[in-house]
């Protein structure tokens, strides 16, 4: 039975402790010497606490709006009731200002998920996913495997966004500072570890809008889950590719001493500092970069092969079209979902236990890494490739001018939220509810 | 007929004392304040036509009336932040031919856009020879302040560029204020209007009377094909006595780009 409860005041925070506290405030970020990012973070730290639960097992998380501006935090890729999921669209009381609020609920599935802000932005880019609040959240199985001998979390961020010109006519987001864990290249201590060990990494990109590519140099990432969800095939890749909101969760066998740097493929991104050095014990210099020159990335790798073993026929499909409206060359673009804008669009119902299938059809030249809330999806459909099965998310990334299939059940009545995870357009209207019958 | 010849007459004298009308009808444009990308070029061709201008020789200067000035314009990305653009200046006109009228070369630096100012800036330095008989003054200087701000679907960009006289009648003049500002809207992504203005005002601390300053307004249309092409085409007047009265303009530009295009950069 699932518990959840977000409670405002102080009244219950006098009933029993909270599991957990979480602050939330403004900070200074040192991301490199003499180079600070003024911002709002989880308990004055970037990433905040990692948060470790049982699943299925209850927990009390208190947390403290200690800022300006009302807030919320989402548990991404947690099936809770909308009450507690974080989003203010689906029912989640807002966190006012010097408010505090405390969330209840039985974590559930497994798997690496992650926490953060869910508010408007809009063209303050000091606010929403543009701030340092994010964390990891790990819910542990009953029965963890623990195949690994050191367990890492990184998490790739981007700062000191301004709105520029961008070539499809519009103001994007740009930003000067790109960090792993919130330090720039060359700034802290790197990753230790052991010759012989198997290291797992668990990756989450939570860039306010940027897709970021990974590669640890001398080494291969040997994915075992995507968005916290084991796959079907484990696969050895050279680089990782996660679009804001995407989880990787990755093995890799140390086996190549030395120093290395793990860090974005794309020159210009390292070059604004996301990478991380990573030292094997007795080992240490300069650490080591391997310039890809190709990006590569395929999501069906991690499929399962041949045919679903009992295919649901009674799919109902939801066409969903995503298509941009401009407004000027000194705006960021307005975004439609089948031609309307949040909080104008369509609300499909829902019937509980049935099965849908969602198509979406980017029709635009911007690439959307698109959430939905409170449920998994399987991939089903890629652009230009034969139906598919086998690979769980809660985000995927839609190419410009592809359509994408995915398949979910509706399994967790109450308000659904489905978005682009890009702050910018979730903020520019693209964004829907579904609602259970 | 006869009267017609004494108001000729009359406006011809008048020209005649305006302190050095020289127009800088070659390069009809009020600068934005980005640069051109590193190891890019724009190349542009600037077509004005003065279908109602200047109709008398003055002080050994060509009439504008009917020129035609073809104006090509290489404009090369240094940094980030930096740009220098090279001018060929040419004129055809009824009796004279195709004539090659000067040369400038224009560096800028602008405020890169990590400094997040609110406006973009820009200054340009513009220094070049000019043909006697298209412009007393031969040798020139200017630096142009560029301010610029995209609002939404407006577009407000501001020059008040100040010009020196190195060789030529001007050079008592000192510095001289032509300031430069354009509106422009969004009507879509890819049509823009707007409304252009140029001038003259003369020296610093001492401007012409309203009559004598250089004054045009255009209404202008830009149109952003692609990223690729850069399309302007205007028609302005000039409602004062030192202005010429009507003019076309056109500006078509090619971005070129010089990278060699990798997906990891």
């Amino acid at each position: 039975m699932t518990v959840a409860s977000a409670a405002l005041g102080g009244r219950a925070q006098q009933i029993a402790p909270a599991d957990y506290t979480i602050d939330i405030a403004a900070y200074a970020l040192e991301v490199a010497p003499r180079r600070t990012i003024k911002t709002i973070a989880y308990n004055r730290q970037v990433p905040g606490p990692l948060l470790r639960f049982k699943e299925g097992q209850p927990v009390t998380i208190d947390v403290t709006n200690q800022t300006g501006s009302s807030e919320v935090v989402h548990w991404h890729g947690l099936f809770l009731p909308p009450q507690v999921d974080g989003a203010m669209e689906e029912g989640t009381p807002a966190i006012p200002a010097g408010g505090h609020a405390r969330y209840t609920f039985a974590p559930r599935p497994a798997g690496f998920r992650w926490y953060h802000t869910h508010v408007f932005a809009g063209k303050d880019l000091h606010r929403g996913q543009y701030t340092g609040e994010h964390g990891f959240l790990l819910i542990e199985p009953r029965d963890n495997p623990g195949h690994y001998d050191q367990e890492i979390f990184l998490a790739l961020h981007d700062w000191d966004a301004a709105l520029l010109a961008s070539a499809d006519g519009a103001m994007d987001p740009a930003y000067n500072v790109s960090t792993i864990n919130g330090r720039v290249l060359g700034f802290g201590e790197p990753l230790r570890v052991k010759a012989g060990q198997q290291v797992l990494f668990q990756i989450l990109n939570s860039s306010p809008t940027e897709v970021h590519w990974i590669a640890l140099a001398g080494h291969l990432f040997n994915v075992i889950a995507l968005d916290g969800n084991p796959v079907a095939q484990p696969q050895l890749v050279s680089m990782l590719r996660l679009a804001p909101a995407e989880r990787v969760s990755a093995l890799v066998q140390m086996n190549q001493p030395g120093a290395w740097v793990l860090g974005e493929v794309r020159k210009h991104i390292m070059a604004a500092g996301m990478g991380i050095a990573l030292e094997y014990a007795g080992s240490s210099g300069q650490p080591r970069w391997d310039q890809p020159e190709e990006l590569s990335w395929d999501y069906l790798r991690f499929a399962a092969s041949g045919q679903t073993a009992a295919p649901v026929t009674d799919v109902v499909t939801i066409p969903l079209a995503f298509a941009s409206k401009f407004a000027g060359h000194g705006a960021m673009d307005h975004w439609t979902i089948n031609g309307k804008s949040y909080p104008d669009t369509d609300s499909p119902t829902l019937t509980e236990g049935r099965r849908y299938r969602l198509s979406f059809i980017n029709r635009s030249t911007n690439d959307h890494p698109v959430h939905l809330h409170r449920h998994s999806f399987e991939l089903r459909r890629l652009p230009g490739r034969p139906e598919t099965h086998g690979i769980l998310k809660d985000t995927v990334l839609v190419d410009a001018q592809t359509q994408l299939d995915v398949e979910f059940t509706a399994n967790d009545p109450g308000a659904t939220l489905f978005h682009c995870h890009q702050q910018n357009h979730m903020d520019a209207g693209f964004m829907m509810l579904f609602r259970y019958a | 007929m006869h009267n017609r010849k004494w108001w000729i007459w009359i406006f011809a004298l008048l020209c005649a004392t305006l302190p050095a009308c020289a127009q800088g009808n070659y390069e009809i444009q009020v600068y934005g304040a980005d640069t051109i990308e590193p190891k890019s070029t724009m190349v542009e061709l600037h077509s004005n036509y003065t279908p109602d201008g200047q109709k008398y020789m003055i002080d050994g200067v060509y009439p504008t009336n009917h020129q035609e000035h073809e104006t090509l314009e290489i404009t090369q990305g240094l940094t980030s932040w930096s740009e220098v653009g090279f001018y060929v200046f040419t004129s055809e006109q009824n009796g004279h031919g195709v004539q090659w009228v000067g040369d400038h070369i224009r560096p800028r630096v602008r405020v890169p856009d990590s400094w997040h100012w609110p406006v973009g800036v820009s200054v340009s330095t513009e220094i070049g020879y000019q043909r006697a008989v298209y412009s007393p003054d031969t040798w020139t200087w200017e630096i142009r302040p560029i301010i610029d701000k995209y609002l939404g679907r407006w577009y407000l960009a501001f020059n008040p560029a100040l010009e020196r006289t190195w060789h030529g009648p001007d050079v008592a003049q000192g510095v001289g204020f032509s300031p430069a500002a354009k509106v422009g809207y969004d009507f879509s992504k890819k049509v823009s209007g707007g409304i252009e203005y140029y001038a003259d005002y003369g020296r610093l601390g001492d401007f012409y009377s309203l009559h004598n300053q250089q004054q045009q307004i255009f209404l202008v249309t830009d149109l952003n094909v692609s990223p690729k092409w850069e399309i302007n085409i205007g028609v302005g007047v000039g409602p004062t006595a030192a202005t010429d009265h009507w003019i076309i303009k056109g500006i078509l530009g090619r971005h070129f780009n010089w990278k060699k295009e990798s997906p990891v950069d």
